[in-house]
């Protein structure tokens, strides 16, 4: 191509013409503080990981302690409690090594791949939480529907109500929904959070990748 | 739970020493080889800069970001390339995958900092013209495309292009020829 070899040609030439910075100019440069994604996504997950630890810390003082006991259901959000620990761990670690692998000196593909997988750790990693939780949220619902201080209202409701069945059905659904209500917020406020500082990169990373298809 | 506690309190320190003091403990020579290294090789800083960005300021913040970025791998870097050759690869991987455009770099198109022309001695009109005209519809590629043809300009061979990229050399002349395809479409509308 003629007009591309014209353009190597006037590119090699003028080498010259850009500016030049002097010695102290790029001294202060290394003294400043990086921008770049990478530096955005560690902060925001170790935010993100301390968050949901401080949710499960403060979600869980003693007289939630009594009320699991009044509730029958001590058992299972205690083993929910050391699995979320013990998997906090885990993921803490692989955030940790993943992060460790980020070398601008990889090959573009390879570094965009392992600053995507940092991401996906974190990713996972709420998810994880959020299971978690709505898996709490539920056995608390049955041991208050049980063993609460309002089930027998609750009961004497739904025999009053007429159609018992369709009174449960709905009492579910509309808890259902409301988790629901909450996933689809924090599911938006993710997009939005790492759509503004990844696009770019994963649009350029899905470039690479099709190459090879 | 006292126990994860204290885990994340270690890890966010570990992190943090790792990311905000690099300099930390770094001797006044390594600052100095580091420093005098760019200055020699700032050109390719530069050059990068010019296609990724459309402005002064973010010319120079690309720029910045890219020494920052060269800083923090230099620790790393063990002469078993050249300083240059490895300075293509962060710069390029800076631009790709680190940087993000700020918002002022899209609106204000006041500076061409590829297109600050030379008054060269045979001066071409034509020519002038149609390299004017190379350099705008370059600007119109994609991040990808750009590094490709960056690359070529600079004379580098398919090995290392397929090296610096991360795909095979097959694939990064079958990407070559497609961008030059698009860049005759562009000007040949």
């Amino acid at each position: 191509m003629d007009e591309l070899e014209l353009l190597k040609k006037d590119w090699q030439k003028k080498e010259e013409h850009h500016p030049k910075l002097s010695y102290n100019e790029i001294y202060s440069m290394i003294k400043k503080k990086s921008s770049s994604t990478v530096k955005w996504i560690f902060y925001i997950s170790i935010i993100e990981f301390v968050f949901w630890a401080v949710l499960n810390l403060i979600s869980y003082s003693k007289e939630s302690l009594e009320l699991e006991k009044t509730w029958h259901i001590y058992e299972i959000t205690t083993t929910l409690t050391i699995i979320n620990y013990v998997v906090l761990i885990y993921f803490i670690y692989k955030f940790y090594s993943n992060y460790k692998l980020i070398s601008l000196t990889e090959s573009s593909k390879k570094l965009m791949k392992t600053i995507l997988n940092v991401k996906r750790t974190v990713s996972q990693y709420v998810l994880f939480n959020i299971g978690i939780f709505v898996a709490y949220l539920l056995v608390s619902l049955y041991g208050n529907l049980n063993y609460g201080a309002s089930s027998n209202k609750i009961r004497e409701a739904a025999s009053q109500s007429g159609n018992e069945t369709l009174f449960w059905v709905m009492l579910f659904g509309m808890v259902l929904i409301a988790i629901a209500i909450v996933l689809i917020l924090i599911w938006f406020f993710y997009k939005l959070l790492y759509g503004i500082l990844l696009n770019r990169l994963r649009k350029n990373y899905t470039e690479l990748k099709k190459l090879e298809v | 739970m006292v126990f994860c506690w204290q885990h994340v309190t270690i890890l966010q320190l570990n992190l943090l020493i790792d990311n905000l003091l690099p300099t930390q403990g770094v001797n006044k020579e390594l600052e100095h080889k580091f420093v005098t290294e760019i200055e020699n090789n700032q050109n390719i800083v530069h050059k990068v800069c010019s296609l990724y960005t459309t402005n002064r300021d973010a010319h120079n913040d690309l720029f910045q970001e890219i020494t920052i970025q060269l800083w923090k791998a230099y620790p790393k870097f063990r002469g078993d390339s050249k300083f240059s050759t490895w300075m293509y690869r962060v710069a390029l991987n800076t631009a790709i995958t680190l940087y993000r455009k700020s918002k002022k770099s899209i609106k204000t198109q006041d500076f061409d900092s590829v297109i600050y022309r030379i008054k060269t001695e045979e001066y071409d009109a034509t020519e002038e013209k149609q390299l004017q005209l190379m350099y705008k519809a370059v600007r119109q590629l994609g991040d990808i495309e750009k590094a490709l043809v960056f690359l070529y300009l600079e004379d580098k061979d398919y090995s290392e292009i397929s090296e610096t990229l991360g795909i095979s050399e097959v694939n990064a002349r079958v990407k070559m020829n497609r961008v030059k395809n698009k860049l005759r479409t562009i000007l040949n509308p």
